[in-house]
């Protein structure tokens, strides 16, 4: 008898736990927009990257490339902060914005030599790997798109933020959804359109109507982004 | 000894409706944490410097004495993993357990983080400053007589400033303790080969007959032997390379003996100059001396002291007359008792009959610089200063990374010796037995935080001398090396002398750099060489080879121990590769990993054989009380085929008051064994206590990774078994 009433306890006390710790977890809102995260300083991510407006210059961006400060996304998996150093580095030539209450800001850390503690905006579980330098890789470097464009698809317009906001679910099934869009590979494995170099892992199934041309999907090894 | 009502069928009912709950409730949950976890980014990062990118240092691994070369692997400033440096000859890329554990050595949760002022039970931290003047204090008006420092073994740079600052204050009492040394077999060899160390080439040899030295485990440099022996098993001129071990307890290395031979304690020396004997009589030339030594140690008589069979013999004489070279080894075996010294000048005279000297026992080359040559641990010398210390001869005592309360004989009266000593200083990583009767307590940097040069005793290749590197910043802003207190401690004094110095660092590099013609870096300017040195993790030097004397010496012949009927047992301390002497038993991988023969994890046993167990009506889980004349410790009975009737052991490294890893997890031997000495070097004959066995009436259940049936095969054919008596081994192999 006691033994029954210890154990039930214990499992009792499991399963109230457990949906607790469900119930606290955030799930994605309806719009796959994040939360708006407020960070020790309002980083402007318009100012930096916005488009010039060669009419008020003072007004528009500066069309920063994301990869100039951002630049361990191309070489790798995570993309990281900028270190406090690069702000620095072109801020001590901007004297006109010495005075602004960000900047002050940023310079009593780099007098300090402590770095900021910002807020992460986009995190994945702990069991998922997602790969900066391979999607770098592809997207800017072998098919030439902007930046702007190859971050956009999963940043969103950063360019016309001030702090970053999540604007997708990051979900697997949103990034399942692209993998999944018309990549042409042939059968053997070898990519047609430059494309889809996952395949070495698995080769996609032939279908009988187009039997050199098979629609991709994504790739199909759980290992890919679970390791 | 865990006691608990939860059994195997409550263990497993919770998995499964626990697995079940979190299946049902798990949906849709995730660690996501948008806008809660903080991202800290570099204030400066140095190019090679990537979030998630790792990079690799190399630097030296000071778990243990044999000082390889490891690699270790850095990602956002924390070292991850450790890995073997492959350009050192002594590990060459590899590692063992014990040296992977030390990154738990760097983070662990309890190491000391200010520097402590401690009365009985109070602790108060203090400045550095403060600190450092007490000690200046407490040296004003001491004499150099009344001043000892207690180290383990040491060597580098750290070696000379500590011989520095002795020289300064006028003291001539530095004492290099290790409770589990090879001081006898070094004073052996010089004996017998002009050498303390030679260097052991098992891989030139065809047969290698070892007395209790666990090169695969615990012995000098086991990862370096653990390749020598992987060459060996492949064979020299196609002969696969046949290992005898010869011990009174199972060691790892015996374990994977071809033939393990049971010897009753103590008379290792006994069988080697039978052997001796036997050899001359099949035919071996023995020098005229020798011979007529050697004369009285019949078969019969060797046989009926050993407890080896007259068979056994005569098939070893075969194997070693058909087989050469050979090699053999005595290890911490034949030298742990009073007779220690005769029973390893017995088996060198065994290699020096057989013509393994200059063959598989090699001179060894020795590095330049003898102020950085490492100062060899031994047990004698802490006795030493436990006499001094008894006769209040001692003011102030320093004792650095050593704990001596813990490993020496309780019968010794250690602490409470140091209570006598008017002012105690314990550098130290944690609050270990030793430091807690300090009256001042320094934390230490952990090894991966620290600079440092190391000269092992034991060289298997060209002389090395291996860089500690710092593999990341400080966990604990107030922690230091013991190179940086010395220095400090220095400059409080010689402040002339060494003011160019800003810490110990500076002053590593600025000795290296002195030397840099000599350390092969003439071709380099200072700033070339020492990113040289740093990147490569150690410096090779042209060391000088010493010549091995050839000379046989004939051994006295040892006394084997006397029988007392009251203690009728002997006990062997356990030498684990895990947990050693017990400095690292604060290292949670190391408790949990089983232990290679046994597979008990987070306990101490004591192992008895089957026939002596069941003559004593003593199971397996049977808690046991060991009693020595000078204590008892009880823990839960092994029965252990690999073990002489005659004897019992409880392994080393356990039983600590301190530590959330150590505490409370099984019995320290150390405090039991009795105060035996080894007649010519004094050292602890670590094998010499008798001890008898007392059922204490409970019983547990020994957690063990062995299966339930004890390796049995329960009747089913799974491999095929043979005894080894049953295989003539000069003939299989």
């Amino acid at each position: 008898m006691y033994r029954f009433i210890r154990f039930s306890t214990l499992l009792v006390g499991l399963f109230i736990a457990i949906q607790g710790y469900a119930a606290e977890a955030p799930l994605t809102t309806a719009d796959d927009l994040g939360p708006a995260v407020e960070q020790p300083i309002e980083f402007p991510h318009n100012r930096h990257a916005g488009k010039h407006d060669p009419s008020d210059p003072s007004k528009g961006g500066m069309e920063i490339d994301c990869q100039y400060c951002h630049t361990y996304a191309r070489r790798s998996s995570i993309a990281g902060i900028p270190p406090l150093q690069k702000c620095v580095g072109c801020h001590n030539n901007i004297e006109s914005v010495k005075d602004k209450p960000r900047i002050k800001k940023l310079f009593e850390a780099w007098e300090a030599k402590k770095p900021i503690q910002w807020k992460k905006v986009h995190d994945l579980p702990d069991f998922v790997r997602f790969n900066h330098e391979r999607h770098i890789k592809r997207f800017v470097e072998q098919q030439g798109h902007t930046s702007q464009e190859a971050c956009g698809y999963c940043h969103g317009d950063v360019k016309n933020m001030t702090v970053a906001r999540r604007q997708k679910s990051l979900s697997m099934g949103w990034c399942a959804s692209c993998h999944e869009k018309a990549h042409t590979v042939a059968a053997s494995g070898v990519d047609v359109g430059k494309q889809a170099y996952w395949y070495t892992f698995q080769k996609p199934a032939t279908t009988a109507k187009v039997p050199e041309d098979i629609k991709a999907k994504g790739p199909n090894d759980c290992w890919q982004c679970h390791k | 000894m865990i006691e608990s009502g939860f059994d195997r069928r409550d263990f497993l009912k919770v998995l499964g409706w626990g697995g079940t709950a979190v299946a049902l409730s798990g949906c849709g949950n995730t660690s996501v944490q948008d806008g809660k976890e903080t991202v800290v980014s570099y204030v400066e990062a140095s190019d090679y410097m990537i979030p998630g990118v790792s990079v690799r240092f190399n630097s030296t691994c000071t778990q243990c004495e044999a000082g390889c070369s490891i690699n270790g692997r850095v990602r956002e400033g924390r070292v991850l993993k450790l890995e073997g440096n492959p350009d050192s000859d002594i590990n060459r890329g590899k590692m063992c357990g014990l040296g992977q554990a030390g990154v738990q050595h760097h983070y662990n949760p309890d190491r000391l983080k200010e520097p402590m002022l401690l009365n009985g039970d109070q602790s108060q931290s203090v400045s550095w400053e403060a600190a450092l003047k007490l000690i200046n204090d407490k040296l004003q008006g001491v004499s150099g007589d009344q001043i000892a420092f207690l180290t383990g073994t040491v060597s580098g740079h750290v070696k000379a400033l500590l011989g520095n600052f002795m020289e300064s204050v006028g003291s001539k009492h530095h004492f290099a303790y290790e409770a589990l040394s090879s001081a006898v077999l070094r004073a052996a060899n010089k004996k017998s080969y002009g050498v303390e160390m030679p260097r052991y080439s098992l891989d030139k040899a065809k047969v290698v007959v070892s007395f209790g030295a666990d090169f695969l485990g615990a012995w000098v440099s086991p990862v370096h032997f653990s390749q020598q022996y992987s060459r060996f098993r492949k064979g020299v001129d196609g002969q696969r390379g046949v290992l005898v071990q010869i011990e009174s307890k199972m060691t790892l290395t015996g374990a994977n003996a071809d033939r393990w031979l049971a010897i009753r304690p103590g008379t290792e020396g006994v069988l080697a100059l039978g052997l001796i004997n036997a050899l001359g009589a099949a035919g071996l030339s023995l020098p005229a001396e020798v011979a007529a030594e050697v004369k009285a140690y019949d078969k019969a008589r060797v046989s009926k002291e050993t407890g080896v069979a007259v068979g056994h013999i005569d098939k070893l004489v075969a194997l070693l007359r058909t087989r050469t070279p050979s090699l053999v080894l005595a290890g911490n075996g034949p030298d742990g008792f009073a007779q220690g010294s005769e029973n390893v000048a017995a088996i060198n005279l065994l290699n020096q009959v057989l013509g393994n000297v200059g063959k598989t026992v090699e001179a060894p080359v020795s590095a330049p610089f003898a102020q950085l040559q490492a100062t060899n641990g031994d047990s004698a010398s802490l006795y030493k200063l436990n006499e001094g210390m008894a006769r209040g001869q001692y003011k102030v005592l320093f004792a650095c990374g050593t704990n001596p309360v813990f490993s020496a004989p309780a019968s010794l009266k250690v602490a409470e010796n140091i209570k006598r000593v008017g002012f105690k200083v314990a550098f130290a990583h944690y609050l270990d037995e030793t430091a807690q009767q300090a009256d001042l307590v320094l934390p230490l940097d952990s090894s991966l935080e620290d600079w440092g040069t190391h000269i092992v005793a034991y060289q298997p290749g060209e002389a090395h001398i291996g860089i500690q590197q710092p593999l990341m910043e400080k966990l604990h802003a107030n922690t230091r090396g013991a190179g940086d207190i010395l220095l400090a401690l220095l400059k409080s004094r010689r402040a002339e002398e060494y003011k160019a110095f800003e810490d110990y660092y500076a002053y590593l590099r600025a000795a290296v750099l002195q030397n840099k013609a000599a350390l092969g870096g003439g071709a380099l300017d200072d700033e070339g060489f020492w990113e040289q040195t740093l990147s490569k993790g150690l410096i090779r030097v042209a060391g000088s080879s010493a010549a091995l004397s050839t000379s046989t010496v004939v051994a006295a012949v040892p006394v084997a121990t006397a029988e007392n009927p009251d203690y009728p047992l002997t006990l062997i301390p356990g030498i684990t590769p895990n947990l050693r002497d017990g400095r690292y038993a604060n290292q949670p991988w190391l408790q949990e990993s089983p232990d290679p023969l046994t597979t008990i994890v987070w306990d101490s046993w004591v192992e008895i054989h089957p026939k002596k167990a069941a003559e004593l009506g003593i199971a397996e889980g049977d808690i046991v009380e060991v009693i020595s004349r000078t204590g008892s410790i009880k823990a839960q009975a092994y029965l252990f085929p690999g073990i002489h009737p005659e004897a019992v052991s409880v392994p080393l490294g356990r039983g600590q008051n301190w530590g959330r890893y150590a505490k409370g997890f099984g019995v320290n031997p150390f405090q039991i064994l009795d105060p035996v000495f080894d007649k010519q070097t004094g050292e602890l004959a670590l094998n010499d206590t008798r001890v008898k066995i007392k059922k204490s009436g409970k019983r547990v259940i020994v957690i063990k990774d062995e299966g339930a049936a004890g390796g049995k095969q329960m009747g089913k054919k799974i491999a095929v078994r043979a005894s080894t008596d049953e295989v003539d081994l000069s003939k299989e192999v």
